[in-house]
């Protein structure tokens, strides 16, 4: 490479090349940071969204039992159906869908007992599961409002609990995604600062290089060719010269050998 | 002094650094990209630039003064510390920007301190970034800029006047590039052997790599929180301890005896000395382990002590056993060798066996000089009579370091630690040892301590890798002609 005018582009270049390097990093970073953001924020509002329906249809099922065990209402049995199908729905949405699918496994169970529970007392004639006869005959027993306070209510505060765990389970886990985040966005600037440090560094012995390996010598080359035109003292110039520079002053030694020639 | 050459020659050790950091950035890449790939690509990229600057605009030196090898030297260190910084400091996690000043200089000062207290959950890119800066420390990233230096001649002995202390250069009888070549056949020799022989007894390629690595630079970076603990293998402890004994004899020697010539190992008398304080220290430590019922066997008594008294005296600082359990006269004894370490021209650190063999000959020449005030007493280290210049430079060496060790236990103190961490601590920074005792003890590490003592033991490494006066002159060099 004996060109100033490219290494000066090479300089200028790989110090342009480096902050776009950096400049994409960070913004990887960023973009990673971004998700992680999102996904933490979708996920906390998806599983709000789920525990707020999973309550209602616990709700409505709830109501409807107790309107079936206590006041006989048959025409409720059908919500109670539904009610349930639809709990069940939205369990399953929720393990398919959830991100944080901690705590899904005990409220499934829950559920499953709620379930049970209901269809061994309001449905009884039409499937008595066989390990739960025992749970069957007893309820039989009861009568609707004593069986609805003892036992329903006892599964349905379980599953509620349940619900409502699932639905601040995100927020308590919150603090350990907020770290993470917190990590990402400590890498998305470090690699900006760290390149800017760098750059102020390169920059300045940008500064020093192009001082002493053009300025310099430049300044040196006009004192001696000035010398030479005022004093007529010999044109010597002691500075470490490279490339055009040093072409610059073979010509200029050439050129005052010629005028000195046209001179005689 | 021409700071334009200084930049040069500094930036060559930083295209080295940058091409070990690219290496990692691969690792990583391997590795599923893992969190490692981009501070590691990112720090190569900068690191590239920094050094690939100055070559742009400075021509190659015919000759380099000595004022400007000392400055090529010091400045290496500090920069390669400084740059190694960048895949700490961009991937975060425990890394603040002292406790990544910290972990870079103790990297290529070949310490291994660290101030890590979860090294397992660092990405393995940046796992092999950290063990290859104690690899490159280890060998002298000077010594790496000579051998790319495409330059002959004079300005080649002006760098290695620094890197190697005047008595390991006694010892060499070879021209300045074949040191070099002496140097990395040698070193790299002895590297790709232990990680062949630690891979052989069951470690993983990554494992035995890094662990070949750091012992082969006798530095202690360990891939587990529990060092070579983890492992409780005799057979890796065997094959850590021959590569650190190795990697602590000079180098020059272990050339010539594969080479059969008559200046080997077998002959030096430092050597020998060297040899006979592991034997006795080991004895003594077993002796003592067993007698106080630290260990319930003989075999288990010397199996620690051996390997213990051989990365502490090599300054390695690897651990198979929490010391700071060990019995008090055990202690003392590991302090003793901390302090003394290995012989010159290896890459340990410390005082070095070559001083203390000199010391102990003066001593005793002072005692006959009593008896017999006219009797002409040479000095004389395998039969060669050393001049008075280098016995005076070696008191003067030992006493400095002596008083440096007494200087920063003295801040330590200031600063709240308790004695035994503000000894050891110093004794294993100035020597580039790493482990002390107390707080930072062969299972502690560094991660507690504040952090104004972090940037003195810095400093105290730096000082013990350049041999106190290479690193003092920095501060001297306008007064320097």
């Amino acid at each position: 490479m004996k060109s100033l005018g490219s290494r000066v582009t090479i300089g200028f270049l790989s110090i342009v090349l480096l902050l776009f390097a950096s400049g994409i990093i960070s913004l990887f970073e960023l973009g990673n940071l971004s998700n992680d953001t999102e996904i933490i924020l979708s996920a906390s509002r998806r599983n709000l969204e789920l525990a707020k329906e999973m309550l209602k249809y616990a709700h409505d099922h709830s109501q409807a039992t107790l309107n079936v065990a206590c006041f006989d209402d048959n025409a409720q049995r059908d919500i109670c159906r539904r009610t349930m199908s639809d709990l069940e729905g939205k369990l399953a949405a929720a393990r398919s869908e959830a991100v944080d699918i901690e705590g899904l496994d005990s409220l499934s169970i829950s559920v499953t007992r709620l379930r049970e529970l209901s269809e061994s007392y309001l449905f009884a004639p039409q499937a008595i599961p066989t390990d739960t006869l025992v749970i069957t005959s007893e309820a039989a027993a009861l009568s609707g409002r004593r069986w609805y306070n003892e036992q329903y209510k006892v599964v349905y505060n379980d599953m509620v609990g349940r619900i409502e765990e699932f639905m601040t389970h995100t927020h308590s886990s919150l603090a350990p995604r907020a770290e993470q985040l917190n990590k990402n966005a400590y890498r998305s600037v470090a690699p900006v600062l760290i390149s800017l440090v760098v750059m102020i560094a390169i920059v300045l012995m940008f500064y020093f290089f192009i001082r002493v390996y053009c300025v310099i010598p430049i300044v040196k080359i006009n004192r001696a060719l000035s010398d030479f035109l005022s004093y007529r003292l010999p044109f010597n110039v002691k500075a470490d010269l490279r490339d055009e520079l040093k072409e610059l002053v073979d010509n200029i030694e050439k050129l005052i050998g010629i005028s000195k020639i046209n001179n005689r | 002094m021409r700071v334009s050459v200084i930049l040069r020659y500094v930036g060559s050790v930083m295209l080295c650094v940058s091409a070990f950091m690219m290496v990692s950035a691969v690792i990583s890449y391997i590795n599923n990209i893992d969190s490692g790939f981009y501070p590691l690509l990112l720090s190569s990229l900068l690191t590239l630039t920094l050094g690939a600057f100055p070559m742009l605009f400075v021509p190659r030196a015919t000759s380099i003064s000595n004022k400007e090898g000392f400055s090529i030297v010091v400045g290496s260190w500090v920069l390669a510390s400084v740059v190694g910084m960048f895949p700490y400091l961009i991937w975060g996690g425990e890394f603040t920007l002292i406790n990544a000043w910290f972990e870079s200089v103790s990297g290529f000062t070949a310490t291994g301190a660290t101030i890590l207290n979860d090294i397992e959950q660092l990405p393995q890119g940046l796992l092999f970034y950290r063990t290859s800066t104690n690899w490159i420390g280890g060998v002298g990233v000077v010594m790496f800029s000579l051998v790319i230096l495409p330059s002959l001649g004079t300005s080649k002995m002006s760098l290695s006047n620094v890197e190697l202390s005047s008595l390991a250069k006694d010892n060499y009888r070879y021209r300045t590039q074949v040191i070099v070549r002496i140097l990395l056949v040698v070193y790299v020799g002895l590297t790709a052997v232990t990680t062949l022989a630690l891979k052989a007894a069951g470690l993983r390629w990554f494992d035995a790599l890094n662990h070949a690595m750091s012992a082969c630079a006798t530095a202690g970076f360990s891939t587990k929180n529990a060092s070579i603990a983890f492992y409780d293998n005799v057979v890796v402890e065997l094959i850590l301890s021959m590569a650190m004994l190795i990697a602590s004899i000079h180098f020059g020697l272990i050339y010539a005896t594969f080479l059969r010539k008559s200046n080997n190992i077998f002959r030096s008398e430092v050597v020998r000395t060297y040899i006979t304080i592991v034997i006795i220290s080991t004895i003594f430590v077993a002796t003592s382990l067993y007698g106080a019922d630290i260990f319930p066997t003989v075999w288990e008594s010397l199996r620690h002590s051996f390997f213990q008294v051989v990365s502490l005296i090599t300054s390695t600082g690897y651990a198979t056993a929490d010391t700071n359990m060990w019995t008090p006269f055990a202690i003392v004894i590991l302090i003793f060798i901390s302090i003394v370490c290995a012989c010159a021209g290896s890459t340990s650190g410390g005082i070095k066996i070559d001083r203390v063999l000199i010391f102990c000959k003066i001593l005793w020449a002072r005692i006959r000089r009593q008896q017999h005030p006219n009797a002409v007493i040479r000095i004389r280290v395998d039969g060669v009579a050393q001049d008075s210049d280098l016995l005076n430079s070696v008191v003067v060496f030992i006493v400095a370091y002596l008083a440096l060790i007494f200087m920063a236990t003295f801040t330590n103190t200031l600063f709240g630690q308790d004695i035994m961490t503000a000894f050891t601590s110093s004794v294993a920074c100035l020597g580039n040892v790493g482990p002390g005792f107390g707080e930072v003890g062969s299972m502690g590490n560094y991660a507690e301590i504040p952090a104004i003592l972090k940037l003195q033991d810095s400093l105290l490494m730096l000082m013990g890798r350049l041999e106190i006066f290479g690193f003092i002159q920095l501060f001297f060099l306008k007064w320097w002609r």
